[in-house]
């Protein structure tokens, strides 16, 4: 079947934001955490005896484990945590059509600069709403060839095996503190499955969405890439501002076989008083590529690290990371490359903007196992301060036991120039434009590797919080 | 441990009852501090390596302070022939001084200093002696704003128990041409020693100091803690070397902290080439506007040796500068640890602080784990670090053999040239002869 009949066929024409009008939720668990709310979520979900058990013994994990004293200021957390809710139910179910889309999320989608036309090119959309995923659709060519893009309720439904062999597994409960409440607790999220061979040419793209107040998501997201197979996965991820925080805690497992190419592409723009705390691992196969992009821009607190497990000869991990810190903000990120087989390489470059009293951090660890020979990784950090109460620290953990690899870190911190911004002052440019446009410069290394409409959102939203910055 | 050896140990413990031993003849000020200390020691727990000041140092594993004894021997004779040859030898190396410090198991058993300087007010003795002839100095700065017990656990059993030290006081305007030379020798296995130095160089001042730790291998752990307190005022120039050669067998721990005022310039130069595990601690504190520290480290491992370096770059004054270069190569198993932090406090505009850590492994079995951190808080900075590990540069060899040289003498000359940058910018007259020929001793094992 030709593309463009495909697309007819699909009646992609007729997507008209269909999901929840409906703000009530149908079913919503009690504040806090609780054994209760784990065998109520569990039992909205029809899960087997399996999954809650895993849930259950998840909790005891959680609650042995210690809240971290590293990262960022998580003193207020348990109090915060007491009054969430970790789950509400938005639908009775998934929906398949879109129609009837909340006006704000429309609003939310133009805003993030996805062009009804843009949707329409995906190879698939995941939507969350709360704590469910309330649509999911996936191009048929794509279905067709064995590609799975489904809620993870629905790929724990209908792929139970699959989902079995690999869930928990790169990322297990014990990991942390967070991974075992995500793991006790969690809902909503993708599971993307795409065959042998297969090769995406449009991005996957889901969507998040926080909408009640003192809300806690907890979405889990496992992603299988087949050997061979190629594919690009976006997220974006928005709230509405509240006076009270909400709390925000992923889990997103990958494995990339042999000679696959993955990219997980994070827009995070969650409302400034959201606690973002989420753990992300892909497990990178001989002659394999992984690549996380990964742009944090919201939030009051994210501490994330996205980690490359390279663990077959010659795989290739990249992480690309930007973090814009502006009032009240912490953003506490970087990214995790542990080098277990040999010949395998990778790449972190991370660029970070604080301004007003923001606070950005590069934490990041770069290891290296015995064995691991001919490993080579480099890692570059660049941070722009904007004001004088701005803050922005650097912590990368270099941690080598392999005599024959090739490691390098580099960091560098300045202000915006001030030759810089009289040379284009002296073109006839204003004092806040020229500031933007040094900041454009600073990020584009990054910017240019996203998908065009996210590259022209950054550069706006750039600009939009750069506004007011001078004097 | 047997409830045998326990009796044994009994009355040389590291306990209260040594504070009271080592402190009975002195004044009640310092016994006061001694006391004060051991209660910091005995409330403070031991750091595990869930602090990351000690993450890569198992103290569990690496340090056992109940098997040591507190060390009790008798001070030595100041009659240079009674001494051990290789105190002698090391000694026989260094050119001219301005004064020297001789220390043997604990205690200072000689003392010069230039009679010129001498006249001219600059003091360089041992501890005890200046805590008699010029008290009010010493009461002033020892342990008060550099190193003093409440900076944790090794501080404060190094304030309660320190047996002797160095009182080094450069007059105002006064410069050393030659360095202060001070050679220390350790003899007994299964001893802890706790010394300290204290350097205070007036305004306009200037002095050089190099120490120098060596000992034969140990049978059982010995432990030698030391405090340095480096405080140079306004416009100040200090260098401060410390070279460890121990034995096998020891366990090398340094507490050092530098104050530097307005416009001084105090530089520091650690070198590890010996001891079974290296631990130094250095914080680098620059105070006033103009002042500037250059930090250099080299270490070379081998066998099981352990290197732990913990650094700290504190800019609280506007316009300061600091560099730090620590370069380090690693045979057999031995492994090193860096962790070095660049604070750049609120207000401190105009800094300019780098910091690089380099890591040769030279065989299979040796690790490096770097950690370089920045806080910056102040945005008129300009700081940057970079962090390498890797092996030799197989390119360097290849010419090096094109021209005739073997294997191994390539590999020797690209090692030497590696570490020689670190000594090239501190050539203190002695120092790089000395350390070079050591690398070269310890190179010659690398098959």
């Amino acid at each position: 079947m030709p593309q463009n009949e495909t697309i007819q066929n699909l009646g992609l024409d007729e997507y008209k934001y269909d999901f929840v009008t409906e703000t009530k939720p149908v079913f919503r668990a009690e504040k806090g955490l609780s054994e209760t709310v784990v065998r109520q979520i569990s039992a909205h979900k029809e899960e087997p005896e399996w999954m809650l058990d895993y849930r259950l013994k998840a909790l005891e994990v959680y609650n042995s484990k210690p809240m971290p004293k590293w990262g960022g200021d998580l003193d207020s957390l348990e109090a915060v945590l007491d009054e969430i809710y970790f789950y509400v139910r938005p639908q009775e179910q998934m929906e398949r059509s879109w129609d009837d889309v909340p006006d704000e999320i429309k609003e939310t989608f133009e805003k993030l600069g996805i062009p009804e036309a843009e949707r329409k090119v995906l190879a698939g959309v995941g939507a969350q709403y709360e704590s469910e995923m309330v649509y999911h659709s996936l191009r048929e060519e794509w279905a067709a060839q064995g590609v799975i893009f489904d809620s993870i309720e629905d790929g724990l439904k209908n792929h139970p095996e699959l989902f079995r062999e690999h869930f928990g597994t790169i990322i297990p409960m014990h990991d942390n503190k967070f991974a075992a409440m995500n793991a006790a607790v969690w809902s909503g999220g993708s599971f993307v499955y795409i065959p042998k061979g297969v090769s995406l040419d449009t991005p996957l793209q889901a969507y998040f969405r926080v909408n009640q107040e003192r809300m806690g998501q907890f979405e889990r997201t496992l992603i299988i890439i087949e050997e061979g197979a190629q594919a690009h996965y976006i997220e974006g991820c928005t709230a509405p501002v509240y006076t009270t925080e909400s709390f925000h805690s992923g889990v997103i497992e990958i494995v990339v076989k042999k000679n696959a190419r993955f990219r997980y592409t994070t827009i995070q723009n969650w409302s400034n008083n959201m606690y973002n705390l989420v753990t992300q691992r892909s497990i990178v196969h001989e002659g394999a590529t992984m690549e996380w992009l990964d742009g944090n821009l919201g939030s009051k607190l994210t501490m994330k690290y996205p980690s490359c497990y390279l663990v077959g000869e010659g795989a290739h991990g990249e992480i690309m990371s930007i973090a814009y810190a502006g009032d009240g903000q912490h953003q506490d990120t970087g990214g995790k490359v542990v080098h277990v087989a040999p010949h395998t390489t990778s790449s972190i470059i991370s660029k970070s903007i604080s301004k007003g009293n923001g606070r950005s951090t590069y934490r990041g660890l770069c290891k290296v196992h015995k064995g691991a020979h001919h490993a080579r990784s480099n890692v570059e950090c660049d941070a722009l301060l904007i004001n004088d109460t701005s803050r922005t620290d650097t912590y990368p953990y270099i941690e080598i036991e392999e005599n024959d690899a090739s490691v390098g870190h580099e960091a560098s911190v300045s202000k915006i120039g001030e030759e810089q911004l009289f040379y284009l002052e002296s073109r006839g440019i204003s004092t806040e434009e020229a500031m933007a446009m040094i900041v454009r410069g600073f990020i584009e290394p990054i910017a240019k590797q996203l998908p065009l409409e996210y590259a022209v959102e950054l550069n706006r939203l750039i600009e939009m919080e750069m506004e007011g910055s001078v004097g | 441990m047997t409830s045998d050896t326990l009796t044994e140990s009994a009355g040389t413990a590291l306990d209260a009852a040594a504070v009271e031993r080592v402190g009975a003849n002195e004044p009640q000020w310092l016994r006061e501090r001694r006391q004060h200390a051991w209660e910091v020691y005995e409330r403070t727990p031991m750091p595990t390596t869930r602090l990351e000041e000690w993450r890569y140092t198992n103290l569990k594993k690496k340090l056992d302070l109940d098997a040591l004894r507190f060390s009790d021997a008798e001070a030595l004779s100041s009659d240079p022939t009674t001494w051990p040859p290789q105190l002698r030898a090391a000694m026989d190396e260094d050119r001219e001084a301005s004064g020297h410090i001789v220390i043997i198991d604990g205690h200072v058993v000689h003392a010069d200093v230039d009679e010129g300087l001498a006249a001219k007010g600059v003091i360089l003795e041992s501890l005890h002696d200046a805590i008699t002839n010029h008290e009010v100095l010493v009461q002033e700065h020892l342990a008060t704003e550099a190193v003093p017990a409440e900076e944790g656990k090794f501080a404060a059993l190094n304030a309660a128990l320190w047996n002797d030290g160095i009182f080094l006081f450069v007059p105002r305007g006064v410069r050393l041409e030659q360095p202060v030379r001070v050679t220390r020798w350790l003899s007994e296995a299964g001893t802890a020693y706790f010394s300290r130095v204290l350097i205070v160089a007036e305004s306009a001042s200037q002095v050089s100091y190099v120490d120098e730790v060596l000992s034969d291998d140990f049978e059982s752990q010995t432990y030698t803690s030391t405090a340095v307190e480096l405080i140079a005022r306004n416009g100040a120039q200090v260098q401060y070397v410390a070279v460890q050669r121990l034995g096998r067998g020891a366990f090398y721990q340094s507490m050092q902290r530098t104050l530097a005022e307005r416009d001084a310039k105090l530089d520091t130069l650690n070198v590890a080439l010996g001891a079974s595990v290296t631990r130094v601690d250095l914080n680098a504190r620059l105070l006033g506007p103009g002042a500037n520290s250059d930090m250099l480290g080299l270490y070379f491992g081998d066998g099981d040796q352990h290197f732990d370096f913990n650094t700290s770059q504190d800019h609280v004054a506007p316009n300061t500068f600091s560099d730090l270069l620590y370069k380090g190569a690693l045979d057999g198993a031995s492994r090193a640890a860096f962790r070095g932090i660049i604070r750049v406090l609120p207000g401190a505009q105009g800094t300019d602080a780098y910091q690089t850590n380099r890591n040769l492994l030279l065989s299979p079995d040796s690790r490096a784990d770097s950690l370089p951190n920045l806080e910056i808080e102040a945005d008129d900075v300009k700081c940057s670090h970079g962090a390498t590990v890797g092996q030799l540069d197989a390119e360097a060899k290849f010419y090096l053999m094109s021209r005739g040289l073997s294997l191994v003498q390539a590999e020797r000359l690209v090692v030497l040239g590696f570490l020689g940058e670190v000594l090239a910018k501190l050539p203190l007259g002695g120092v790089v002869d000395k350390v070079t020929r050591v690398i070269e001793q310890k190179l010659a094992l690398h098959s």
